[in-house]
């Protein structure tokens, strides 16, 4: 039986031992390649599997309500880490993200991606392991420490290669991440302490933790540090400012991760630490939060139209939507709160295929400046239909996943914060704004440079077509993945399951 | 003096004879097989030290698990030292037999510091091993810099020594006896006289373990001793010099000024020597100002001491020398004819030469606290300690001048991997196997130790009195 396997420690170790595996192909990139995306398809075939039994895991009940999977070993005993991992729904909703995004990031690098290309499958998979062990650990020192992981190799991916200022974005970014991971790591730490005088027991564990009583000036202040760094990675505005340069200058597998999951641990983090733990605190910053999330959406959606670098608009527009995934957070409250997680899986595909898109106009015409395209529609036929697609998407209209999660958000955020729901559903409009102008001038427009662009080939286009099909998928049918967090979510906003 | 006795100071004894055999053995027959059996008697007493456990009290010196750790860890570091400086030293035509016998002196004089247990043997461990550095911080003759950093070393050294000799003569005048023990027990660190002596001790250890404000002779003396020099002096003398401050601290039983006057080493320490890093463009003086900086976070954690922040300043020091080992490793395996300290020299080196390079970026990350490398679970036991005992404004300060740190720690990350090479300057000088082990040694144990600290932090639990 599978489920006997200690199924969580492979899905973060799978990549790590596939990285290994590349060692001894370091000059046969022809190799490694296919190697490579061979342990993010296994990787990806573990989710899917346990997408598929879900439901049968769920039969059997855990130690911890709501939890398919827990894994748990001594680690550091001195310090009172231990080694706990845990997969619910909406962990399991941000594996499946993760090993897709991988996948993805992989196909739409195998050629792009020249020089040093073992180097860069290498670090792919450690990052994999790094964002895997994000989403599946439950002791704060241990999420910590892969939270910190998953760092180094996007570090090495902008750095190495980016394009434009690589190495100032890349510095930027490690910085801005570095500063808000290092008060949380105190925060973590203060908690630990509080909780080990209140229980005598030391330990880092989430479940135990939750128990800690703490005064509401201490939630405040943990809460603080914990909140700056999810809000960094989230990005929320003021603390956005990385996020343009890093994604300008990445490579387009290095945005696609990004874009998809490192915003992501983010918003994961809120939802599952900083909320849980500091719930006093977390009500009190609520309309903070609201606050910085409406301005992100307008300022971001603002500058986007300003914008001449394809891919920076869409970096702006990812401040846009991340910041209706921290309105739904905010509401603590199911129905938005699921609007949200669904929110954070649908942005990972749509923007991850948006800078695949913009990435493979990228190699083909070595620009992105909006200015110098028009007219694609006729030239390149395939990539047009899905820009269309996937700006159409964007924009929130039905029938297409990012409508299902800011429909949910905003339905759910209504009771509690009308006049926010109220600003959202102005906010939704702005994004149209930009995205017909992009597609407008991009796509319909009279051809300004003349350019021989080949259109699509097989690889890209099953790439498009896999994430066109999702995208579909969870703006048509969202029903399971919404039933999968359905229990999770209940037990995080207190409601009965 | 019992065969017990004789045989838990037999580390001490192989390597104080050994030094004077390795200068006998050169007068006779130089040659480079001198290196060969340095090592071999370093070897043989961190092996003696490892398989033999034996616990002695002689008059002055008392072998402890506490002692005997130290012994294996400084020898350690002197044999990836003395690994490196083999090849260094004939590529920079430093002959005789003056070095290898040196560094076996040094190993004496700091196993001896580790073990006193009265201050006479304390200074004597503490100034044997300095002395043992005045020479090898000069032992290039013909260089301008080595003779420049050889003398500030010397005139910094020296009024060092003054002063701790006078905090001990103040120490004895108020007390009566040199036993650290007796000193703990009179009671007395309420005198002033006590006080005064003490406080001129802690001057001198804050010399030794370059924190402000008795630091500014560390940048100068690492850029010009020769790369392995700065290697050992770097990690093994901060270590021996850490094991005598803490064999001296309980002297001051609860005196709280102790506690504040540590808390302000630490908080300079760390704010300068991260500061001034960040502005250097020579290698060795960014890693001298670095290790000031790191030293704060050690002293960090005695602020804790109370709270268990003992353990991680030990814990912490030995994941720096790992780090300080590799660093000034890479800069030895290097360097040619000349020192090869320019931060610019460093580009594409992670491509020109993927052991150095990868090296270099372990120690780089470890130094700046990010996991997978040791250097994090160093932060976090310092930290750990320092908010159990309350010190939250100082353990801020420390995580906010940490992430000053990490820039400049990132910058030799970003030359190494990210510029391209400036030309090929590098020669295709194949790596001899010494060469090789010194380095990935320090690399896969600061590996090891970041993914997995915990047997070191039972053992230092457990030989911590």
């Amino acid at each position: 039986m599978l489920t006997t396997l200690p199924l969580l420690t492979i899905l973060i170790f799978l990549p790590l031992a596939g990285s290994l595996l590349l060692l001894p192909l370091w000059n046969r990139v022809s190799l490694a390649r296919p190697v490579a995306f061979g342990v993010a398809v296994a990787e990806l075939a573990l989710a899917g599997w346990l997408y598929g039994s879900w439901q049968t895991l769920a039969t059997v009940p855990t130690k911890l309500p709501g939890y398919l999977l827990l894994e748990d070993a001594p680690w550091i005993p001195a310090f009172g880490i231990r080694y706990t991992l845990g997969l619910d729904g909406i962990s399991l909703l941000m594996v499946m993200l993760t090993s897709f995004t991988f996948c993805a990031a992989l196909v739409v690098s195998w050629k792009s991606i020249k020089e040093r290309a073992v180097l860069f499958l290498t670090l792919m998979l450690v990052m994999e392991s790094g964002i895997m062990g994000v989403f599946l650990s439950l002791d704060l020192a241990l999420f910590y420490l892969f939270w910190e992981i998953m760092l180094i190799p996007m570090f090495f991916l902008i750095g190495i290669w980016g394009h434009g200022r690589r190495i100032y974005s890349t510095i930027k970014f490690f910085l801005f991440t570095m500063f808000g991971s290092l008060l949380m790591l105190l925060a973590i730490i203060a908690l630990h302490l509080l909780h080990a005088s209140q229980s005598g027991v030391a330990t880092f564990s989430l479940p135990e933790l939750l128990h800690t009583q703490l005064p509401y000036n201490t939630q405040l202040w943990l809460f603080a540090a914990f909140f700056l760094a999810f809000a960094i990675k989230f990005p929320l505005f003021p603390l956005h400012t990385w996020l343009p340069d890093a994604h300008t200058d990445a490579p387009t597998a290095g945005s696609v991760v990004l874009a998809g999951l490192l915003l992501k641990t983010g918003s994961y983090g809120l939802i599952r630490f900083g909320y849980p733990l500091f719930p006093l605190a977390a009500q009190a910053m609520t309309p903070l939060i609201y606050t910085l999330a409406l301005l992100g959406i307008f300022y971001a959606s603002l500058v986007a139209f300003a914008q001449e670098d394809m891919k920076r608009l869409i970096a702006y527009s990812s401040i846009g939507h991340m910041g209706y995934i921290a309105v739904g957070i905010a509401a603590w409250q199911p129905v938005a709160l699921s609007g949200s997680i669904l929110q954070m899986a649908s942005h990972g595909v749509t923007t991850g295929a948006l800078f695949c898109l913009i990435g493979m106009l990228d190699e083909r015409a070595h620009t992105r400046d909006i200015a110098a395209f028009g007219g694609l529609w006729g030239k390149i036929p395939l990539w047009s239909f899905f820009f269309l697609i996937f700006s159409v998407t964007s924009m929130g209209v039905p029938g297409l996943n990012s409508f299902v999660g800011e429909f949910l958000i905003l339905a759910g955020t209504i009771k509690q914060a009308p006049l926010v729901v109220v600003l959202s559903f102005v906010g939704i409009v702005l994004p149209l704004i930009y995205m017909v102008r992009l597609v407008q001038e991009v796509l319909f427009q009279k051809e300004r440079q003349p350019l021989v662009l080949p259109d699509l080939d097989l690889r890209e286009m099953a790439l498009l077509t896999a994430l066109l099909l999702l995208n579909i998928w969870v703006g048509v049918h969202p029903a399971p993945l919404l039933d999968m967090i359905h229990l999770p979510v209940q037990l995080l906003t207190g409601g009965a399951p | 003096m019992t065969s017990a006795d004789l045989m838990a100071l037999m580390p001490l004894i192989i390597l104080a004879g050994g030094s004077v055999l390795v200068l006998l053995a050169g007068a006779i027959k130089p040659g480079s097989y001198l290196y060969e059996l340095a090592g071999a008697l370093i070897a043989s007493a961190l092996l003696w030290s490892l398989l033999v456990p034996t616990d002695a009290i002689m008059p002055g010196l008392a072998i402890t698990p506490f002692s005997r750790f130290f012994t294996i860890f400084l020898s350690a570091s002197g044999l990836l030292a003395l690994l490196l400086a083999s090849g260094y030293n004939r590529r920079r035509d430093i002959t005789g037999e003056e070095y290898p016998a040196t560094i076996l002196f040094a190993l004496t004089g700091m196993g001896a510091a580790c073990a006193a247990t009265d201050l006479l043997m304390l200074f004597l461990g503490l100034e044997a091993f300095t002395f043992a550095f005045y020479i090898l911080v000069a032992i290039k003759r013909d260089s301008a810099k080595g003779g420049e950093a050889g003398l500030k070393y010397l005139l910094n050294g020296t009024l060092s020594a003054a002063i701790l000799a006078m905090g001990m003569a103040l120490v004895y005048a108020a007390c009566g006896t040199l036993s650290l023990a007796g000193l703990a027990s009179a009671g007395r660190s309420q005198e002033p006289l006590f006080l005064a002596g003490g406080c001129l001790i802690l001057l001198g250890m804050a010399f030794k373990l370059s924190l402000v404000p008795a630091h500014l002779w560390t940048a100068d003396v690492y850029q010009g001793a020769p790369a392995p020099v700065t290697a050992l002096l770097s990690t093994a003398s901060k270590g021996a010099s850490l094991a005598a401050l803490l064999l001296l601290l309980p002297l001051f039983g609860a005196w709280h000024g102790l506690r504040d006057i540590l808390w302000v080493a630490a908080l300079l320490s760390m704010v300068a020597g991260n500061l001034a890093a960040l502005v250097q463009i020579n290698l060795k003086r960014m890693l001298a100002w670095s290790s000031v900086g790191q030293m704060g976070y050690v002293a960090l954690g005695l602020v804790a001491a109370p709270a268990g922040g003992t353990r991680a300043a030990l814990f912490y020091m030995v994941v720096y020398a790992m780090a300080g080992l590799a660093a000034f490793g890479v800069i030895s395996i290097l360097s040619n004819e000349e020192e090869c300290d320019d931060i610019e020299a460093y580009r594409g080196l992670g491509y020109r030469n993927p052991l150095a390079g990868g090296t270099l970026a372990v120690a780089m990350f470890s130094l700046a606290g990010i996991p997978p490398a040791a250097g994090f679970m160093g932060k976090f036991a310092v930290f750990s300690a320092a908010l159990r005992g309350g010190e939250i404004s100082l353990a801020l300060a420390g995580i906010l001048s940490a992430l000053v740190a990490v820039y400049f720690y990132l910058r030799i990350v970003v030359i190494m991997y990210m510029k391209p090479a400036a030309g090929a300057d590098e020669s295709t000088r194949t790596r001899t196997v010494p060469e090789i082990i010194a380095l990935l040694v320090p690399a896969i144990v600061m590996v090891l130790l970041g993914v997995y600290p915990q047997p070191l932090l039972a053992l230092l639990e457990r030989i911590l009195p």
